[in-house]
């Protein structure tokens, strides 16, 4: 059994973590149109990958018991290797000799829909917070009245 | 003999009851070290929850401070600090009421 404030601790990694993917994904709207990223190309998309921690008083990885589950971690920021969009463009400094634009492989439209499953999965965090605190307030009611 | 009461053994007639009266203290007193010995002090258990309760309730202040100035970049953390406090503080007046209350029934106790 955890102590009650470690479940809050869990829910407050994945508090954390939904908030990194939140700055993951506001890059990758932020960054829709832009030719000129790293090395000449265009930008990335860029995606989060979260891993479980699991991790016991000597920091080694192993699940053993339940104490040793510690929530959500961001072990990496990976890249959306998917090509390109080539959009016709000649006026665009950037359009290659046939007047096309490399552009990132963004797109919008799931990037919102990431938003709003980022948004979504913070709420759940912040359910979770308010029933352990609903079982604590229900276990310091006991005995009264 | 005339007089009727002897006082000299009306004074030792009281002896063994003063006798019993001192063993009585002296195993008190063992088992109350005893006692003192085996388990933590009442005061010392109370002593340190209330301590806990502080340290959450400056954690709590710490992390209000430092989301003013910026140090801090998550605002659930402020709020599940907050919150920790909150519970800690609350767990707390529960046992100080409980105590209260014992100790009300123990003082309204007829003699």
């Amino acid at each position: 059994m955890l102590d009650i404030f470690d479940t809050m601790n869990i829910s407050a990694s994945g508090m954390t973590a939904q908030r990194f993917r939140l700055d993951v994904i506001s890059n990758n709207i932020a960054n829709a149109e832009t030719t000129r990223g790293e090395n000449g190309e265009p930008y990335r998309r860029k995606t989060v990958v979260f891993s479980e921690v699991l991790r016991d008083a000597l920091g080694k990885s192993q699940y053993n018991s339940i104490e040793d589950l510690n929530g959500v971690e961001v072990s990496r920021v990976a890249e959306d290797m998917r090509p390109f969009k080539m959009v016709y463009d000649p006026s665009h400094p950037d359009a290659d000799g046939e007047g096309y634009v490399k552009m990132p492989n963004v797109n919008v439209m799931r990037e919102m829909v990431d938003l709003i499953g980022a948004q979504r999965a913070y709420e759940a965090n912040v359910s979770s917070i308010n029933a352990t605190k609903a079982f604590a307030n229900a276990a310091l009611r006991i005995g009264r009245g | 003999m005339a007089g009727g009461v002897d006082p000299i053994n009306n004074i030792n007639s009281l002896d063994p009851i003063k006798r019993i009266q001192k063993l009585n203290r002296e195993k008190t007193e063992k088992a109350g070290e005893a006692a003192g010995k085996t388990e933590p002090d009442f005061q010392k258990v109370l002593d340190q929850a209330i301590q806990e309760v502080n340290s959450q309730r400056k954690a709590s202040t710490q992390a209000r401070n430092d989301f003013a100035a910026g140090k801090i970049s998550n605002i659930h953390d402020v709020i599940i600090t907050a919150e920790k406090a909150g519970i800690s503080l609350r767990m707390t007046m529960e046992i100080r009421n409980k105590i209260v209350d014992s100790y009300k029934e123990i003082m309204r106790m007829q003699l």
